[in-house]
């Protein structure tokens, strides 16, 4: 836990030092005309949509008379979807793009031309990995701190020993490839000495190919004792999959959840802990973000903060995690097990 | 046989000015030069491909592996540059591997005389799992400028390289499907192949050019994809080989071969990259989008082999008193 209070000491810092760089928040004018879209990995996914409903709160309480599109494309067509979803945003001229990236850097093209006739950029959930063609990254929690937070989960579920195995979403995904990452890294520490990582593999966020990964990942490893998923499609294929096959009392799951998709999971064991931070307050903050972007009353720059409503004051900061690169840091998250999981799955 | 094709590609004529007029109408943006660049720039690796697609389905046979292929040139591309190899040189080197594994396709079912389902279907698997075995699990980017800037942006005013390339390869095809006597054995060969070799054509040669020459540009299409996302991944052009079909099949070309003209292939590129662009414009995306392109993909390439015909037909006979 070290780390984690160094921090949120050093985000104080930071936030110290922005409030002396700029005595106040701006707060946003609302009534702007302003068309944004917001584009998902893909449609048809709970967390997506939870994202939807935050922005539309957001919309509808800074009274923008323009409009918020929900738009994306469809899973088996994700990145040429997006690509062609980011261009023709720019041919109509959209004030800002509010983008879950799934294309890697292969949307960086069509994210410098969208900028370039004049739409702002705002990533969200997972960002362009080389930062190119972005103006900013709202993170949902800091990167570095979600491995710590993976890394206990797996410490008290495997009781400090044991093997386990990562299920990600896709290969090129930023935000995954980030905190597998970050969790490596925690993992180095004393306490995690006999935790020891097998695997690292991809069901492409799709519940078929996640289910048929984790059983083959039991299959591979025959000690394994977790599977550490941190995409929601891959958690809940993941416990289903060790449920359907009885394996639950040998291989736990955990990772990140939906607490409405995961209690029955948490409650019979199969996931006794997960983590995960509320969508909701990702689109709403994402929202205020690219509107104040789209309608001049924000600039973008490090040090400038604002206040977005019912969620307080934010700061735009250097991206640690990506050279050059700008982010919001929104965090913190929740871990669920049997003991909080039913209320928030309600 | 010859009215029938020019009934096609007029019914084909028709649904496109309807697209047309129905995009322009509830789009201000459609017809903008850009819009109309965007609209190809953003498939154009696919239509390439299906250019020497028609001639593969005229000729009898099917290539499946296009899609792994252009996914193989990207991968190889990507994993060249990124162990030092000179851009040029790496293009070059994919060409190549391109005509390899078109000439590999075509010895076994032009030689070996497997069905090229089949044989497609092995390298579909095998071109694709080679693309991720040198990549593995992550993207590549940072290729030269000069590479990027080729796909990205106009090389003769604001029109881009892979169009012109497009355009030229459409002229060029165009004249030796119907000019030829190339493409007349193309024609031969898929009518009948029998015939075809008691003629004394040499149709295994002529499957072997083809194949090689499907290769050769898949491999092509792959590049001007890298340049134009600036980045390759393992899944680069997955799953492309059924659009490029479905587009020649919507084209009018028979997939028990030996009928069809590039001029269909092109109206259907023009229908489906306009329909897309349209409800993009839109905001009709993800499903719905997919829907609506693959009901018309269902009306027009079912309906006309079935129930259009008969109709045609009927409606036929007055046409063809006036014209004569």
């Amino acid at each position: 836990m070290g780390s984690l209070k160094s921090l949120s000491l050093g985000a104080m810092l930071m936030l110290t030092c922005a409030s002396f760089a700029q005595a106040d928040a701006i707060k946003l004018e609302g009534g702007k005309e302003t068309n944004l879209v917001l584009l998902p990995k893909f449609l048809g996914i709970l967390v997506f949509d939870q994202a939807n409903e935050g922005a539309q709160e957001a919309h509808k309480e800074l009274a923008n008379p323009g409009e918020l599109l929900f738009v994306g494309p469809t899973p088996e067509n994700s990145v040429a979807g997006q690509i062609e979803i980011m261009t023709t945003s720019a041919t109509q001229g959209q004030g800002a793009v509010m983008l879950s990236n799934n294309a890697g850097d292969q949307i960086v093209p069509a994210a410098e031309a969208a900028k370039a006739a004049g739409t702002k950029i705002v990533t969200w959930d997972s960002p362009i990995p080389s930062g190119n063609g972005e103006d900013v990254f709202v993170a949902q929690v800091d990167f570095g701190s979600i491995g710590t937070v993976m890394a206990d989960m797996a410490h008290s579920i495997l009781g400090g020993k044991g093997e386990m195995a990562v299920l990600s979403a896709t290969p090129d995904a930023a935000n995954q490839n980030a905190w597998i990452a970050s969790m490596q890294e925690a993992l180095k520490g004393a306490k995690y000495a006999d935790i020891k990582l097998v695997d690292v593999v991809y069901g492409d966020d799709q519940a078929e190919v996640s289910y048929n990964r984790a059983l083959s990942l039991v299959d591979q490893h025959p000690n394994l004792g977790l599977i550490m998923s941190p995409t929601t499609v891959g958690i809940q294929a993941s416990a289903k999959a060790m449920q359907d096959e009885g394996l639950c009392d040998k291989v736990k799951v955990s990772g990140l959840g939906l607490p409405s998709e995961m209690v029955s999971y948490t409650m019979n064991g199969c996931a006794p802990e997960f983590a995960l931070w509320d969508f909701r307050d990702l689109g709403y903050l994402t929202y205020f973000t690219a509107y104040g972007m789209a309608t001049g009353q924000l600039k973008g720059e490090i040090g400038e903060s604002f206040h977005a409503g019912r969620m307080g004051d934010y700061t735009i900061e250097a991206d640690p995690g990506r050279e050059g690169a700008k982010r919001i840091l929104m965090g913190p998250f929740t871990v669920y097990n049997k003991g909080n999981v039913e209320a928030a799955a309600k | 046989m010859l009215s029938k094709f020019k009934s096609w590609e007029g019914f084909l004529f028709g649904v496109l000015v309807l697209i047309l007029i129905a995009n322009s109408s509830l789009s201000p943006e459609f017809l903008t030069l850009s819009n109309q660049i965007n609209l190809f720039q953003l498939s154009v690796e696919k239509i390439i491909v299906s250019l020497i697609m028609t001639f593969i389905i005229i000729n009898g046979e099917i290539d499946l592996s296009v899609g792994s292929m252009m996914g193989l040139a990207a991968c190889a591309f990507g994993w060249m540059v990124d162990q030092g190899t000179p851009a040029a040189l790496a293009c070059i080197i994919v060409l190549l591997i391109g005509c390899a594994g078109g000439a590999l396709n075509g010895y076994f079912i032009a030689r070996v005389g497997l069905p090229s389902l089949v044989v497609t279907l092995a390298t579909l698997i095998g071109f694709r799992g080679l693309a991720r075995v040198l990549v593995e699990d992550r993207g590549i980017t940072d290729f030269p400028d000069w590479f990027d800037a080729l796909g990205q942006q106009g090389l003769i005013g604001p029109i881009p390289l892979a169009l012109i390339l497009f355009l030229l390869l459409f002229l060029f095809l165009y004249v030796v499907l119907q000019k030829t006597g190339f493409g007349r054995k193309t024609y031969v060969i898929g009518t009948n192949k029998a015939v075809a070799d008691f003629a004394g054509i040499d149709t295994a040669r002529h499957k072997q050019i083809l194949f090689m020459a499907s290769g050769l540009i898949a491999a092509l299409a792959g590049l001007l994809y890298a340049a134009r996302v600036g980045a390759v991944r393992g899944d680069v052009a997955f799953g492309f080989e059924l659009d490029i079909i479905t587009i020649v099949l919507l084209g009018g070309v028979s997939i028990f071969g030996g009928s069809g003209t590039l001029v269909g292939t092109f109206l259907a590129i023009l229908i489906v990259l306009s329909l897309r662009n349209g409800m993009a414009l839109l905001n009709i995306t993800g499903h719905i989008q997919t829907g609506v392109i693959g009901i018309l993909l269902v009306a027009s390439v079912v309906a006309p082999r079935f129930n259009l015909k008969a109709i045609l037909a009927h409606a036929g006979t007055p046409e063809k008193k006036e014209t004569s």
